[in-house]
């Protein structure tokens, strides 16, 4: 991988953006992304939709990747200057403990717990943010009430692995900016959907898809795996290739979109693997129930560990979504 | 307004059970029942509608046009076709399938079960479980849960890779089987009775002069969630719409009160799930034909494609009309057949009942 490609993995990964305060995200995409495509719009919801045209004759096709990450938010703030929380989207209380976290303003703060006498005791209800805070009014001067954190990390490269915060979703953000950049010729016309709050119920991509009416949906998104010691029955690993997605608990894949995908990604010689995710939903499960109906599919990339600070993916898997994505756009769908 | 139009009376074209035991062993877990239910329904409804087409998520659409009146009212009637089954989610190096549900399986009842895996080619294959004798106390004492399970399709490793994907289905390897009386034993009746319903009805409108336009649909997903009666009833944004699916039928061990009898007729729902209105019209269809009917009551959502429709656009004004069965979602599951072909001549009925009126009556819940 290029120093440039995974500097655009670290710069996407470690910006700010917990489900409803995707601000600091959509900017960084939006500013890298508007030289490749006709139009740019936001619409209620904060969805940043990208036009890349297509001729006439071609089909509507949404490319989703959703910006949002997991994250916290503050529920009160005590006299003392402590930050008690709430989680936006699937957070572990056992991965938040002793965690460092970081709030849209800048505001530092480390996850701490009351004492308990029981490690099963380690309940969400438990912990607490300390900003350094002296008293309330210190506290309140950096944070309010509402305000939402992501942890706080950096990519790094391991061998070909790449690990950081927020890979879920935003290694998948990177897959769609990607596409838009080397897809010089579209069969089809792209709306690239940058979609918020798909951690706390698929919110964003299904008003995005509602509003857009496509003919053909594609979600890129993250997958778990089954290759690290004693873990879950599942058949995809790290380095195996683009993951496309037979099912998850949000969708059937649609079989003929699923199989063309298998077919491309054989004839081009992309290297890539079946999934069957047994828990976990995605953005093209919205996309799939709008309106009447569209055919929806999903390219995953492999990651270990998420929903942690720590999720790892690898870099030969991201390439071979770029290039069954592009290879997607490229040609007729005709499935 | 409804006349009962004895010239149109004919050969029935549809035998239920005939009818019920294509398709009860034809495979079609949820998303991918067009590949063989799909066909067999569309070969039986054929001949009982104007039109016939599939839309996005695979639900086939039968169309058939009332007689031109002031305002055809539109009418859907919905039954799910796709069985709850498994899925291929690992090969191990020795060649055992592991799996998992799509819809509710009951993982206790797989071991020693006949499976048919739906690879290149479909493969025969049995749920294999540890023996009682190498089983430790700790094991003996509890039931098994899905991982614990897998599949032997009697292949090496390497021979099973080349005919079996991930994502590969799995359904009940069983035959249909009539019992004694009218009651019949089989996979999937769970909803594919409820297509039979479907059918029956079509053929008893032939009797009948009616305005309504019926969208009579066999839905996909249904046990994933609804899925395709969520979108063909935004498509078709019908005036009224009919969920046909089973009920828990009367079975030893299980309170009276959360069953109905097996053979005794369809049973009519009520609840918030469904409107008053559709509800009387299918009481007073049934009354009116003589024939016996049981009430199940449904609290909040029914879980049925009822609740789909009702919740479609603007919402729609739903009934749902259940076929107790004994068994749900085993490989085992029992009905009558008398009481579909009752329910079918009920639905036929009311159907024939909604006019522009009807309709327009529906706007007041009560």
């Amino acid at each position: 991988m290029t120093e440039e490609m995974f500097q655009l993995i670290k710069g996407a990964t470690e910006a700010f953006g917990p489900s409803g305060s995707e601000e600091p995200i959509r900017e960084f995409i939006e500013a890298r992304v508007k030289d490749y495509v006709d139009e740019v719009r936001t619409d209620a919801l904060g969805n940043l939709i990208c036009i890349k045209r297509g001729p006439a004759d071609g089909k509507k096709v949404l490319l989703d990747a959703h910006m949002d990450e997991i994250g916290l938010i503050v529920t009160h703030i005590d006299d003392k200057g402590f930050l008690r929380f709430s989680n936006i989207g699937g957070v572990n209380p056992y991965i938040a403990l002793g965690e460092r976290v970081y709030f849209a303003n800048g505001t530092t703060g480390v996850v701490g717990i009351e004492k308990i006498d029981d490690p099963k005791e380690v309940k969400l209800e438990k912990l607490f943010i300390d900003i350094g805070a002296k008293d309330k009014a210190e506290a309140e001067s950096r944070v309010r009430v509402g305000d939402m954190a992501a942890f706080q990390r950096h990519a790094e490269r391991m061998g070909s692995r790449i690990v950081s915060k927020a890979m879920d979703d935003r290694i998948g953000c990177v897959v769609v900016m990607e596409t838009l950049r080397r897809t010089k010729s579209p069969r089809h016309t792209i709306y690239a959907v940058f979609a918020v709050q798909e951690e706390v119920g698929l919110r964003g991509a299904r008003v995005a898809a509602f509003g857009i009416e496509p003919d053909v949906g594609i979600a890129v998104d993250v997958t778990r795996t089954g290759d690290t010691p004693k873990g879950i029955t599942m058949d995809v690993c790290l380095g195996k290739g683009a993951a496309i997605k037979v099912k998850d608990s949000s969708l059937i894949c649609h079989p003929g979109l699923r199989k063309y995908l298998e077919r491309l990604a054989a004839e081009r010689n992309i290297p890539y693997q079946l999934e069957v995710l047994e828990a976990g939903g995605t953005d093209s499960g919205a996309i799939q129930m709008t309106k009447a109906g569209v055919p929806a599919a999903v390219i995953s990339v492999p990651c270990r560990y998420i929903h942690t600070p720590s999720e790892v993916v690898d870099e030969n898997d991201v390439e071979a979504c770029i290039n069954l994505l592009v290879a997607a756009v490229e040609s007729p769908l005709d499935f | 307004m409804t006349s009962y139009n004895e010239k149109a009376r004919c050969e029935y074209l549809v035998d239920v059970k005939a009818f019920l035991k294509k398709v009860s062993e034809a495979p079609g877990v949820s998303g991918f029942e067009y590949r063989t239910v799909a066909p067999i329904i569309q070969e039986f409804m054929a001949p009982l509608v104007d039109e016939i087409r599939t839309d996005a998520l695979g639900n086939l659409i039968g169309f058939k046009r009332g007689e031109a009146g002031r305002r055809n009212p539109k009418v859907m009637l919905a039954g799910h076709m796709d069985e709850v089954g498994l899925i291929v989610t690992k090969i191990d190096d020795r060649g055992f399938l592991r799996f998992t549900d799509m819809g509710g399986v009951d993982p206790r009842i797989l071991p020693g079960h006949e499976v048919v895996v739906h690879g290149k080619m479909p493969l025969r294959g049995i749920v294999g479980v540890k023996p009682p004798h190498v089983m430790t106390a700790d094991e003996m004492s509890k039931t098994y849960k899905m991982e614990d399970l897998f599949i032997d399709v009697g292949l090496p490793a390497e021979k099973v890779r080349e005919l079996v994907s991930v994502g590969d289905l799995v359904t009940y390897h069983r035959q249909f089987t009539e019992l004694m009386g009218d009651l019949v034993a089989g996979k999937s009746f769970d909803d594919r009775a409820g297509v039979a319903v479907i059918l029956v009805a079509l053929e008893e409108l032939r009797k009948y002069r009616y305005t309504a336009d019926v969208y009579a649909v066999a839905t996909t997903q249904e046990e994933a969630g609804l899925r395709g009666a969520t979108v063909s009833s935004y498509g078709i944004f019908p005036d009224v719409a009919i969920a046909i699916d089973v009920c828990q039928g009367d079975t030893p061990g299980v309170p009276e009160w959360r069953t109905q009898s097996v053979g005794k007729g369809p049973a009519l729902c009520v609840g918030g799930n469904i409107h008053p209105k559709v509800y009387e019209g299918l009481t007073k269809a049934a009354a009116d034909l003589g024939i016996s009917v049981q009430q199940e009551v449904a609290p909040g959502p029914t879980g049925t494609d009822a609740w789909a429709m009702q919740m479609a656009r603007e919402g729609v004004a739903t009934g749902l009309i259940s076929i107790p069965l004994r068994y749900m979602h085993t490989s085992v599951e029992t009905l009558s057949v008398g009481d579909i072909e009752k329910a079918g001549k009920i639905l036929a009925r009311f159907i024939a009942s909604v006019d522009a009126g009807f309709v327009e009556g529906l706007t007041k819940w009560i």
